[in-house]
């Protein structure tokens, strides 16, 4: 694999390797929390804290791991800053703690975060495991905010608690249920796979 | 080093370093989220029976605590009653005042719920569910509205209105509250508290 920029690592993460858009990783809290913008937003912060704090620490420590307990050190760094979080947002922010409810312990076995350990933080240098766990984060956080407020503008008219449609709206209360979910991901990976053939082809045809 | 010794070193520290972590930051917000609890009851208080000043524990027992709401000169306003029972999808956890004879519920207000995001989960909103708990008459047990009317007007005094398209939470609401009522009630005839503080009233 060639060397990549600093700016290639960050950037990758946020459209090329997306993790909900490009690689699948991590739907069921996408799904699950997106349901209002302040919710993705949380859960998108929380996960970034978990991702970019245990990506520093496996990046560090990678060569006392042996190999065979790799996954088993990973979980217990991740499990560790999770309800580091958790215990955080229920000191400070009780609402959005509560508004999260058990998804936020679930951050555990999202995948994103111990899939970038494995594939990412334990072949690389800290520096550059912070610059793709910085990537990564943004671009779990763009997903998020675009599933969360297409599904509250559609399913409650609103957008972080404030009106946006008209009395003339009637919110599609489908949207916020776990349908909503499915059928606003499925869509948006389409237009995603749809953006990546239209560039794709692009790139080809400027080549020849 | 053998590998295994190796493993065993490396897993065991990687869990003491982490249970170390774990516990101070567990110590350093035990307090708070302790007290984040309690600051909860007390709003709930007083935002229940309004013009507490101070409250006091008269009663206990499992989901079901029974709170005097007094004013500055130790004049019973009314009991705040904290109560839980199964929702649609979790436990419900609410809390809602009541005057010093029984027969009026000033309002209610919900604690703690798991209900679906958006439909169920609107009992927690007072335009669309707890506006309608205001100033029941708590003599007889309350009913339930349905369909969901659009005005406060076509509901009776003992009425709730329904939440559209959550029926069922709003029926829970409506059970946990109907049957701490009753519990309420029996309790008082059976003289186990009441015979504090002057009524105000």
């Amino acid at each position: 694999m060639p060397a990549k920029s600093i700016a290639q690592e960050y950037i990758k993460g946020l459209w090329k390797e997306n993790p909900v858009f490009r690689q699948l990783l991590g739907l069921c809290p996408t799904l699950a929390v997106t349901n209002a913008v302040i919710n993705g937003i949380a859960m998108g912060l929380a996960t970034s804290f978990v991702l970019i704090f245990s990506s520093i620490v496996v990046a560090s420590i990678k060569k006392l791991i042996p190999s065979q307990v790799r996954i088993a050190c990973y979980i217990v760094i991740i499990a560790t800053f999770v309800t580091m979080a958790d215990r955080f947002l229920q000191a400070f922010f009780p609402p959005i703690s509560k508004s999260l409810g058990p998804y936020l312990p679930l951050i555990v076995v999202n995948c994103i975060i111990l899939g970038r350990q494995e594939a990412f933080s334990s072949k690389n240098s800290v520096g550059r495991s912070l610059i793709d766990a910085l990537g990564m984060s943004t671009g779990f956080i763009i997903a998020l905010l675009i599933l969360s407020s297409i599904r509250e503008i559609l399913g409650a008219g609103t957008f972080l608690g404030h009106q946006v449609m008209g009395a003339w709206f009637k919110p599609w209360i489908i949207m916020i249920l776990p349908p909503g979910a499915f059928m606003t991901l499925g869509i948006l990976l389409a237009l995603a796979l749809f953006i990546e053939s239209k560039t794709k082809k692009k790139t080809v045809k400027r080549t020849v | 080093m053998s590998l295994s010794s190796r493993m065993i070193i490396v897993l065991t520290s990687v869990g003491i370093i982490s249970g170390g972590f774990l516990a101070s930051v567990g110590h350093l917000t035990k307090n708070r989220i302790a007290l984040n609890k309690q600051m909860q009851i007390e709003e709930a208080i007083i935002s229940v029976v309004p013009g507490t000043s101070s409250s006091q524990k008269l009663y206990e027992e499992k989901d079901f605590i029974i709170y005097a709401g007094k004013d500055n000169n130790g004049n019973l306003l009314g009991y705040a009653i904290y109560t839980s029972g199964t929702g649609f999808q979790d436990k419900i956890e609410l809390m809602y005042g009541i005057n010093p004879s029984l027969t009026i519920i000033n309002c209610l207000t919900i604690l703690e719920q798991k209900e679906t995001p958006g439909l169920g989960a609107k009992i927690t909103d007072k335009e669309s569910f707890l506006k309608y708990w205001e100033n029941r008459d708590s003599s007889g047990s309350l009913s339930l509205h349905k369909p969901a009317s659009s005005s406060i007007e076509e509901l009776s005094q003992a009425e709730i209105n329904t939440i559209t398209g959550a029926t069922i939470s709003s029926e829970k609401v409506l059970q946990i509250v109907n049957l701490s009522l009753e519990q309420l009630k029996s309790l008082k005839k059976d003289g186990k508290f009441g015979s504090e503080g002057k009524d105000a009233s």
